[in-house]
């Protein structure tokens, strides 16, 4: 049986930030009307939405079902996928399996999250359950106590201060400087990182993202169908992901290992270049994690990913979780949206004209990780 | 209603007790009661109990705020390096802050973990507290 290309012609996303006069609804409804109204493509086949709080957030089961309804669009098979944090890219995925098998031709992703419609210490409750509920969430340990270990344990293994971490936060404000969609577009110097509120210890308010809204959607075709539309097409080539031990059954903190997975898995099946060669936008929910993961992908020695952060041109050009924001489920399709752009018309000030773009997304400390990995056409 | 009182009811051996996952097959050991060891996936697995006793391997004073835990800050949680050799992530109680340390011998201490305030159940389970010496 021949197996489908699959190809994103098309993405659309709006600037993160708290859009307290819209609901979900209205969010998605303009990046859905973006994506399709320059596409050039007539039916849609499935659309998949990503989504992480609706249960918990918005009242609302079966997100993707009354999104449709309120979309009119009633006839279109539709879905929800939901992986925690990691949420945008499985819903990539899901749809990537849905071209690649056949099943469809034409789908639609979206993300989008409604991630204000409470005050922050509410959501850092429910963000909290992307832990294991009944081991960890029950027991008060939330996602920062967790960075925040992780923190100590790689300052501790590679004889590091704590001052040796802080170009991260400073290097992702920066790029979101060029970045429209970006919810934190400005500048801050090393020193407000540490100055700022500890939320816990040795973790910074400016090591971790804001709370925002955010929708982000994708358009994406099969080999068939691509070349029917005028729009630059990019291949989605791969799309991989893997679940990791729980926290406290890691003897190693200084490691992530489903993203280690991950990245021995893509240069197993596309050479060991291919971080290399790449423009990636990474998951840094937490400062400690760009580092490690930046290790984890080759990028960077191990303890030594510091030191290469000021060389980093076409890493987080969108300024990343930390930066850009991170509204839970619509990320990964962020991450995709801007690495479209990037390779094509140009994104955030800047094009990349390298072989491959790879986003990278992950849930808690690496509970899941979601790699894909995109081409553009010579 | 916080939780679920069923589902709170049935872990409740895990949260009164420290309980420890041992494989017959791979022969790792595990906090917390699996149904399968997490190591191997292997069903043939026992549960048994930990003498609750250990020292603390590393720290983290959090002021992270989270709806309805706002009365247990700042608090530390800590990975705790139980004498049967296995890490267990809690909280550390009757600490003062100024004191908490690497190396800090602690034992179990059945505490508050949230209440059903003002009326209704209150959740108890294990979190650490420094083990007084000659108690």
């Amino acid at each position: 049986m021949e197996v489908s290309e699959v190809y994103v012609i098309n993405s659309a996303l709006i600037k993160i930030d708290r859009h307290f006069n819209k609901g979900y609804k209205e969010l998605a409804n303009e990046v859905v009307s973006e994506v399709i109204s320059k596409s050039g493509i007539e039916s849609i086949d499935l659309v998949v939405v990503s989504n992480m709080l609706s249960d918990c957030i918005l009242d609302q089961l079966d997100i993707s079902t009354i999104l449709m309804q309120n979309l009119g669009m009633t006839k279109v098979r539709t879905l929800r996928v939901e992986t925690g944090e990691s949420s945008g890219l499985a819903a990539l995925e899901a749809a990537w399996m849905a071209i690649k098998s056949g099943a469809a031709e034409n789908v639609l992703v979206i993300g989008v999250e409604k991630v204000t419609e409470y005050p922050t210490y509410k959501i850092n409750k429910v963000y909290g359950k992307v832990l294991d509920y009944e081991v960890e969430f029950i027991r008060n340990i939330t996602p920062p106590d967790y960075a925040a270990l992780v923190m100590k344990a790689y300052l501790k293994k590679y004889g590091l201060k704590r001052e040796d971490l802080i170009m991260w936060p400073v290097k992702m404000h920066d790029n979101a400087c060029r970045n429209a969609y970006a919810q934190l577009s400005f500048g801050i110097t090393p020193e407000k990182v540490l100055t700022s509120m500890v939320i816990s210890d040795p973790i910074h308010l400016l090591d971790t993202f804001p709370l925002g809204d955010g929708a982000a959607a994708l358009l994406l075709t099969s080999g068939k169908a691509v070349s029917n539309v005028a729009a630059e097409p990019v291949k989605v080539v791969y799309v991989d992901s893997a679940v990791s031990a729980q926290f406290h059954l890691r003897e190693d903190l200084t490691r992530l290992p489903a993203t280690a997975v991950l990245a021995s898995r893509l240069k197993e099946k596309f050479g060991d270049k291919v971080f290399t060669e790449a423009a990636i936008e990474l998951h840094d929910s937490y400062s400690i994690y760009a580092y490690i993961i930046l290790e984890e992908l080759g990028l960077a020695e191990r303890g030594k990913a510091y030191e290469i952060v000021s060389e980093l041109e076409f890493v987080n050009v969108s300024g990343g979780l930390k930066a850009r924001g991170h509204p839970f489920g619509a990320t990964g399709v962020y991450q995709v949206a801007e690495l479209h752009k990037l390779v094509t018309e140009g994104f955030a000030g800047r094009k990349f004209d390298g072989k491959y773009a790879i986003a990278h997304s992950m849930s808690g400390p690496d509970y899941n990780a979601r790699v894909a990995l995109l081409q553009k056409l010579a | 209603m916080k939780y679920s009182i069923p589902k709170f009811w049935r872990r409740k051996e895990g949260y009164y007790q420290i309980i420890l996952t041992k494989c017959r097959e791979c022969g790792k050991v595990a906090f917390f009661t699996y149904v399968r060891c997490p190591y191997c996936g292997s069903s043939n697995v026992e549960l048994v109990k930990s003498c609750g006793r250990g020292v603390v391997e590393e720290f983290t004073i959090s002021y992270n705020r989270v709806e309805e835990g706002e009365e247990y800050l700042p608090k530390i949680i800590a990975i705790v390096r139980l004498n049967e050799g296995v890490r267990v992530v809690g909280e550390l109680v009757d600490i003062d802050l100024s004191e908490v340390k690497e190396g800090v011998e602690v034992e179990a201490v059945l505490r508050r973990f949230s209440s059903d305030d003002p009326h209704g159940l209150i959740y108890y389970g294990l979190k650490f507290a420094p083990v007084i010496k000659g108690a």
